[in-house]
């Protein structure tokens, strides 16, 4: 007994103990995101983005902060798109002492993490959640570096409307915040140009058999089906579309689906689909450089996300370098007060976090690639 | 519509019967709920696709179909049974005289580790499943009906009768049926009781390589998750049926089958899960032994 509680102390001394030596002076950004599971793609975006950033950074020595050359360490988090697990990750970036986030993918995640990092005064920027709400809470630390569901709903509806002429249109999404989202944005700018669509439903994120839905989707003849959601659904609803049941309405969704997965997996059934997604980065010429440093250091093309997640951590850390400080409050307002220029062009966030100009464009599968449209 | 709903529900029927004969198998010898069973089927779709790699990097994929197909199925049938005979000798075995809930646990544990194991082996990706048949399709009573829809129902059924003649015209059948009656009178008469429940796992896992192969080849996209669900699905339609009830777990795979491809239909596509699940709540209340209760031996006794 004795020995047990002896070893016991001992224990919890070595615990205090080793709290204070982790603490060593780096800058420490999280970085969060569904590293593993089925929307590991994503992940690795943001974390091969950020890991650019902070390469970047510490071989030049690191961020200047105080007269000092401090080094840039990273946090991983993967929150595998379950919106507890990001608020845990958001606690665990808060106690380890993160100065900046840059997360997280899905915008179901993101919005209930928000709250932490909001309530902790951390800077938090989204590479890639769109769903309005998020910057629409009122939190002055909340930023997103790419463009919002309304933006991309709006750009679709027109599409739908203007380009394919369509008039009677299936809407499907995947109930998450992201896929209704945006479905329901689209649905309203459709509204908006006068087309009221045939059918609505929601969808079981994880199922496999859309047969039926699909079916009685296809009763009401649709020249579109639009989708709100991520690609592996979206591979097995065009897939059966197609292959199932001789669908042959256009197929029109958003950037949760801009993977190449899509149309490397449904292989011919996506061919002719449309998503929209902002344009082409490789048009970009302040994004060049981080193209082909991408290519040297992970072998292959930067995915959708990439260039934001590297544009995320690359604002944090030169706000932190400008300001002299890591008070979240400060680096928020600073991040704010100008238009800064980044690979992916110049961005100015306005008062509520969001960029100003977010053009989303439409992109068609060609010949098993995504090609602009206009 | 009506007719297209049919056939969706159809095909999704013979593949969830498929895994539910494993699960009714099992439990009928065991009285065990052989919860990786489930992931066994996962398996059967990875090893399919590795065997098309295979195939296709040596190029018999092009020369002969018909190969093909037999080795796209067999290997992962083979694959998967001595998975089940291990998993049996591994997981079961040992705690065959414990508690009934001490096999369950780890039964769970079994399908955790399975998942996770193929998870890092494999990868967390999706994977596509090449499609190996071309077979076009066809117009049938105003339903848009795919030759692989019909393959896989033809396949399904094949194996389920065939099933059917191993357990009533075959020594070994016998021996299952007794076993499922009463194992301790089976093993005094001189049947092999541990080869007899070695050889049902390994059945069982046949049936579930070979939907995991059509599952694989249907939606052309496999991920290590899709155990879980299918495998839940298929205990539904075994329960439904008649858990231990061979003919139970077929109509319980095909009547869920339906009953979820209307539901999704007409009613809500969204609440697809929760509607299968309380047509199981429903017939427990009413029939706690399901549609066609009783166990295997006792239906089945010719």
């Amino acid at each position: 007994m004795r020995k047990w509680t002896l070893f016991l102390i001992a224990l919890c001394a070595a615990l205090v103990l080793s709290v204070p030596a982790r603490a060593a002076e780096m800058i420490k950004i999280g970085v969060a995101g569904p590293l593993t599971g089925d929307q590991a793609a994503f992940g690795e975006m943001l974390k091969n983005g950020a890991l650019l950033a902070m390469e970047e950074w510490n071989a030049k020595g690191g961020v200047t902060l105080r007269g000092k050359k401090v080094k840039v360490d990273l946090l991983w988090g993967d929150d595998r798109h379950d919106p507890r697990e990001g608020v845990s990750i958001a606690h665990k970036f808060v106690n380890s002492g993160a100065v900046g986030v840059v997360g997280h993918f899905n915008s179901s995640v993101s919005i209930p993490a928000s709250t932490v990092y909001a309530e902790a005064g951390i800077v938090q920027i989204t590479p890639a959640s769109t769903n309005p709400k998020l910057t629409e809470q009122g939190f002055k630390t909340v930023f997103r570096a790419c463009g919002r569901d309304d933006q991309q709903g709006q750009v679709a509806a027109a599409f739908i409307v203007n380009k394919l002429k369509a008039k009677n249109v299936a809407i499907l999404h995947d109930k998450t915040t992201y896929g209704q989202g945006l479905a329901d944005e689209t649905q309203r700018f459709l509204g908006q140009l006068g087309v009221k669509p045939v059918f609505y439903s929601g969808i079981v994120q994880g199922d496999k058999d859309f047969t039926p839905v699909l079916t009685a989707a296809k009763q009401k003849n649709p020249e579109v089906v639009f989708f709100g959601g991520i690609h592996p659904e979206a591979i097995l609803l065009v897939k059966q579309m197609r292959e199932r049941l001789g669908m042959e309405a256009a197929f029109v969704t958003g950037d949760g689906v801009y993977v190449d997965e899509f149309f490397k997996i449904a292989g011919k059934a996506a061919e002719g689909s449309y998503v929209t997604f902002t344009p082409d980065q490789a048009k970009i010429q302040a994004a060049q450089g981080v193209i082909t440093k991408h290519r040297e250091r992970f072998g292959k093309e930067v995915g959708a996300y990439t260039i934001y997640a590297y544009v995320a951590a690359n604002l944090i850390l030169n706000s932190i370098q400008e300001t002299n400080t890591t008070a979240g409050q400060r680096l928020a307002n600073h991040l704010r007060s100008k238009a800064w220029s980044t690979a992916l062009g110049k961005i100015q966030f306005n008062a509520k976090g969001d960029v100003l100009e977010s053009p989303y464009v439409v992109w068609q599968v060609k010949g098993g690639k995504f090609v602009q449209v206009n | 519509m009506l007719t297209q709903q049919i056939v969706n529900g159809i095909v999704v029927g013979s593949v969830y019967a498929l895994i539910a004969l494993g699960y009714t198998l099992v439990y009928g010898i065991l009285q065990l709920i052989n919860f990786a069973h489930g992931e066994i089927y996962m398996m059967g779709a990875y090893v399919g696709i590795a065997v098309l790699a295979v195939l296709g990097a040596m190029g018999v994929t092009e020369q002969s179909l018909a190969i093909s197909i037999l080795l796209v199925f067999l290997v992962p049938m083979v694959y998967c049974a001595a998975y089940g005979v291990t998993l049996e000798r591994v997981a079961y075995r040992p705690l065959r005289r414990a508690p009934r809930l001490s096999p369950l646990i780890s039964a769970i544990g079994m399908s955790i580790f399975l998942q996770n194991y193929v998870q890092v082996a494999q990868g967390a990706r999706e994977r596509a499943f090449p499609n190996l048949l071309h077979l076009g399709s066809f117009e049938l009573m105003g339903a848009h009906v795919s030759g692989l829809q019909v393959f896989i129902l033809a396949a399904a059924l094949a194996m389920m009768a065939g099933l059917q003649v191993f357990i009533h015209k075959t020594r070994l059948g016998r021996a299952m049926r007794a076993t499922a009656l009463d194992r301790t009178m089976a093993s005094l008469v001189g049947v092999d009781v541990n080869r007899v429940i070695a050889m049902t796992f390994a059945i069982g896992s046949i049936l579930a390589a070979v939907a995991g192969v059509m599952v694989g080849m249907y939606y052309g996209v496999v991920n290590h998750y899709i155990g879980f669900v299918a495998g839940i699905k298929a205990f539904t339609a075994a329960v439904l049926g008649g858990i231990g009830n061979v003919t139970g777990a077929l109509l319980g795979g095909f009547l869920l089958a339906l009953l979820e491809s209307f539901w999704a239909g007409y009613v809500s596509a969204v609440y697809k899960d929760v509607f299968a699940f309380a047509v199981l709540i429903v017939v427990l209340i009413f029939r706690p032994e399901g549609i066609l209760g009783g166990s295997a031996a006792e239906t089945d006794r010719s």
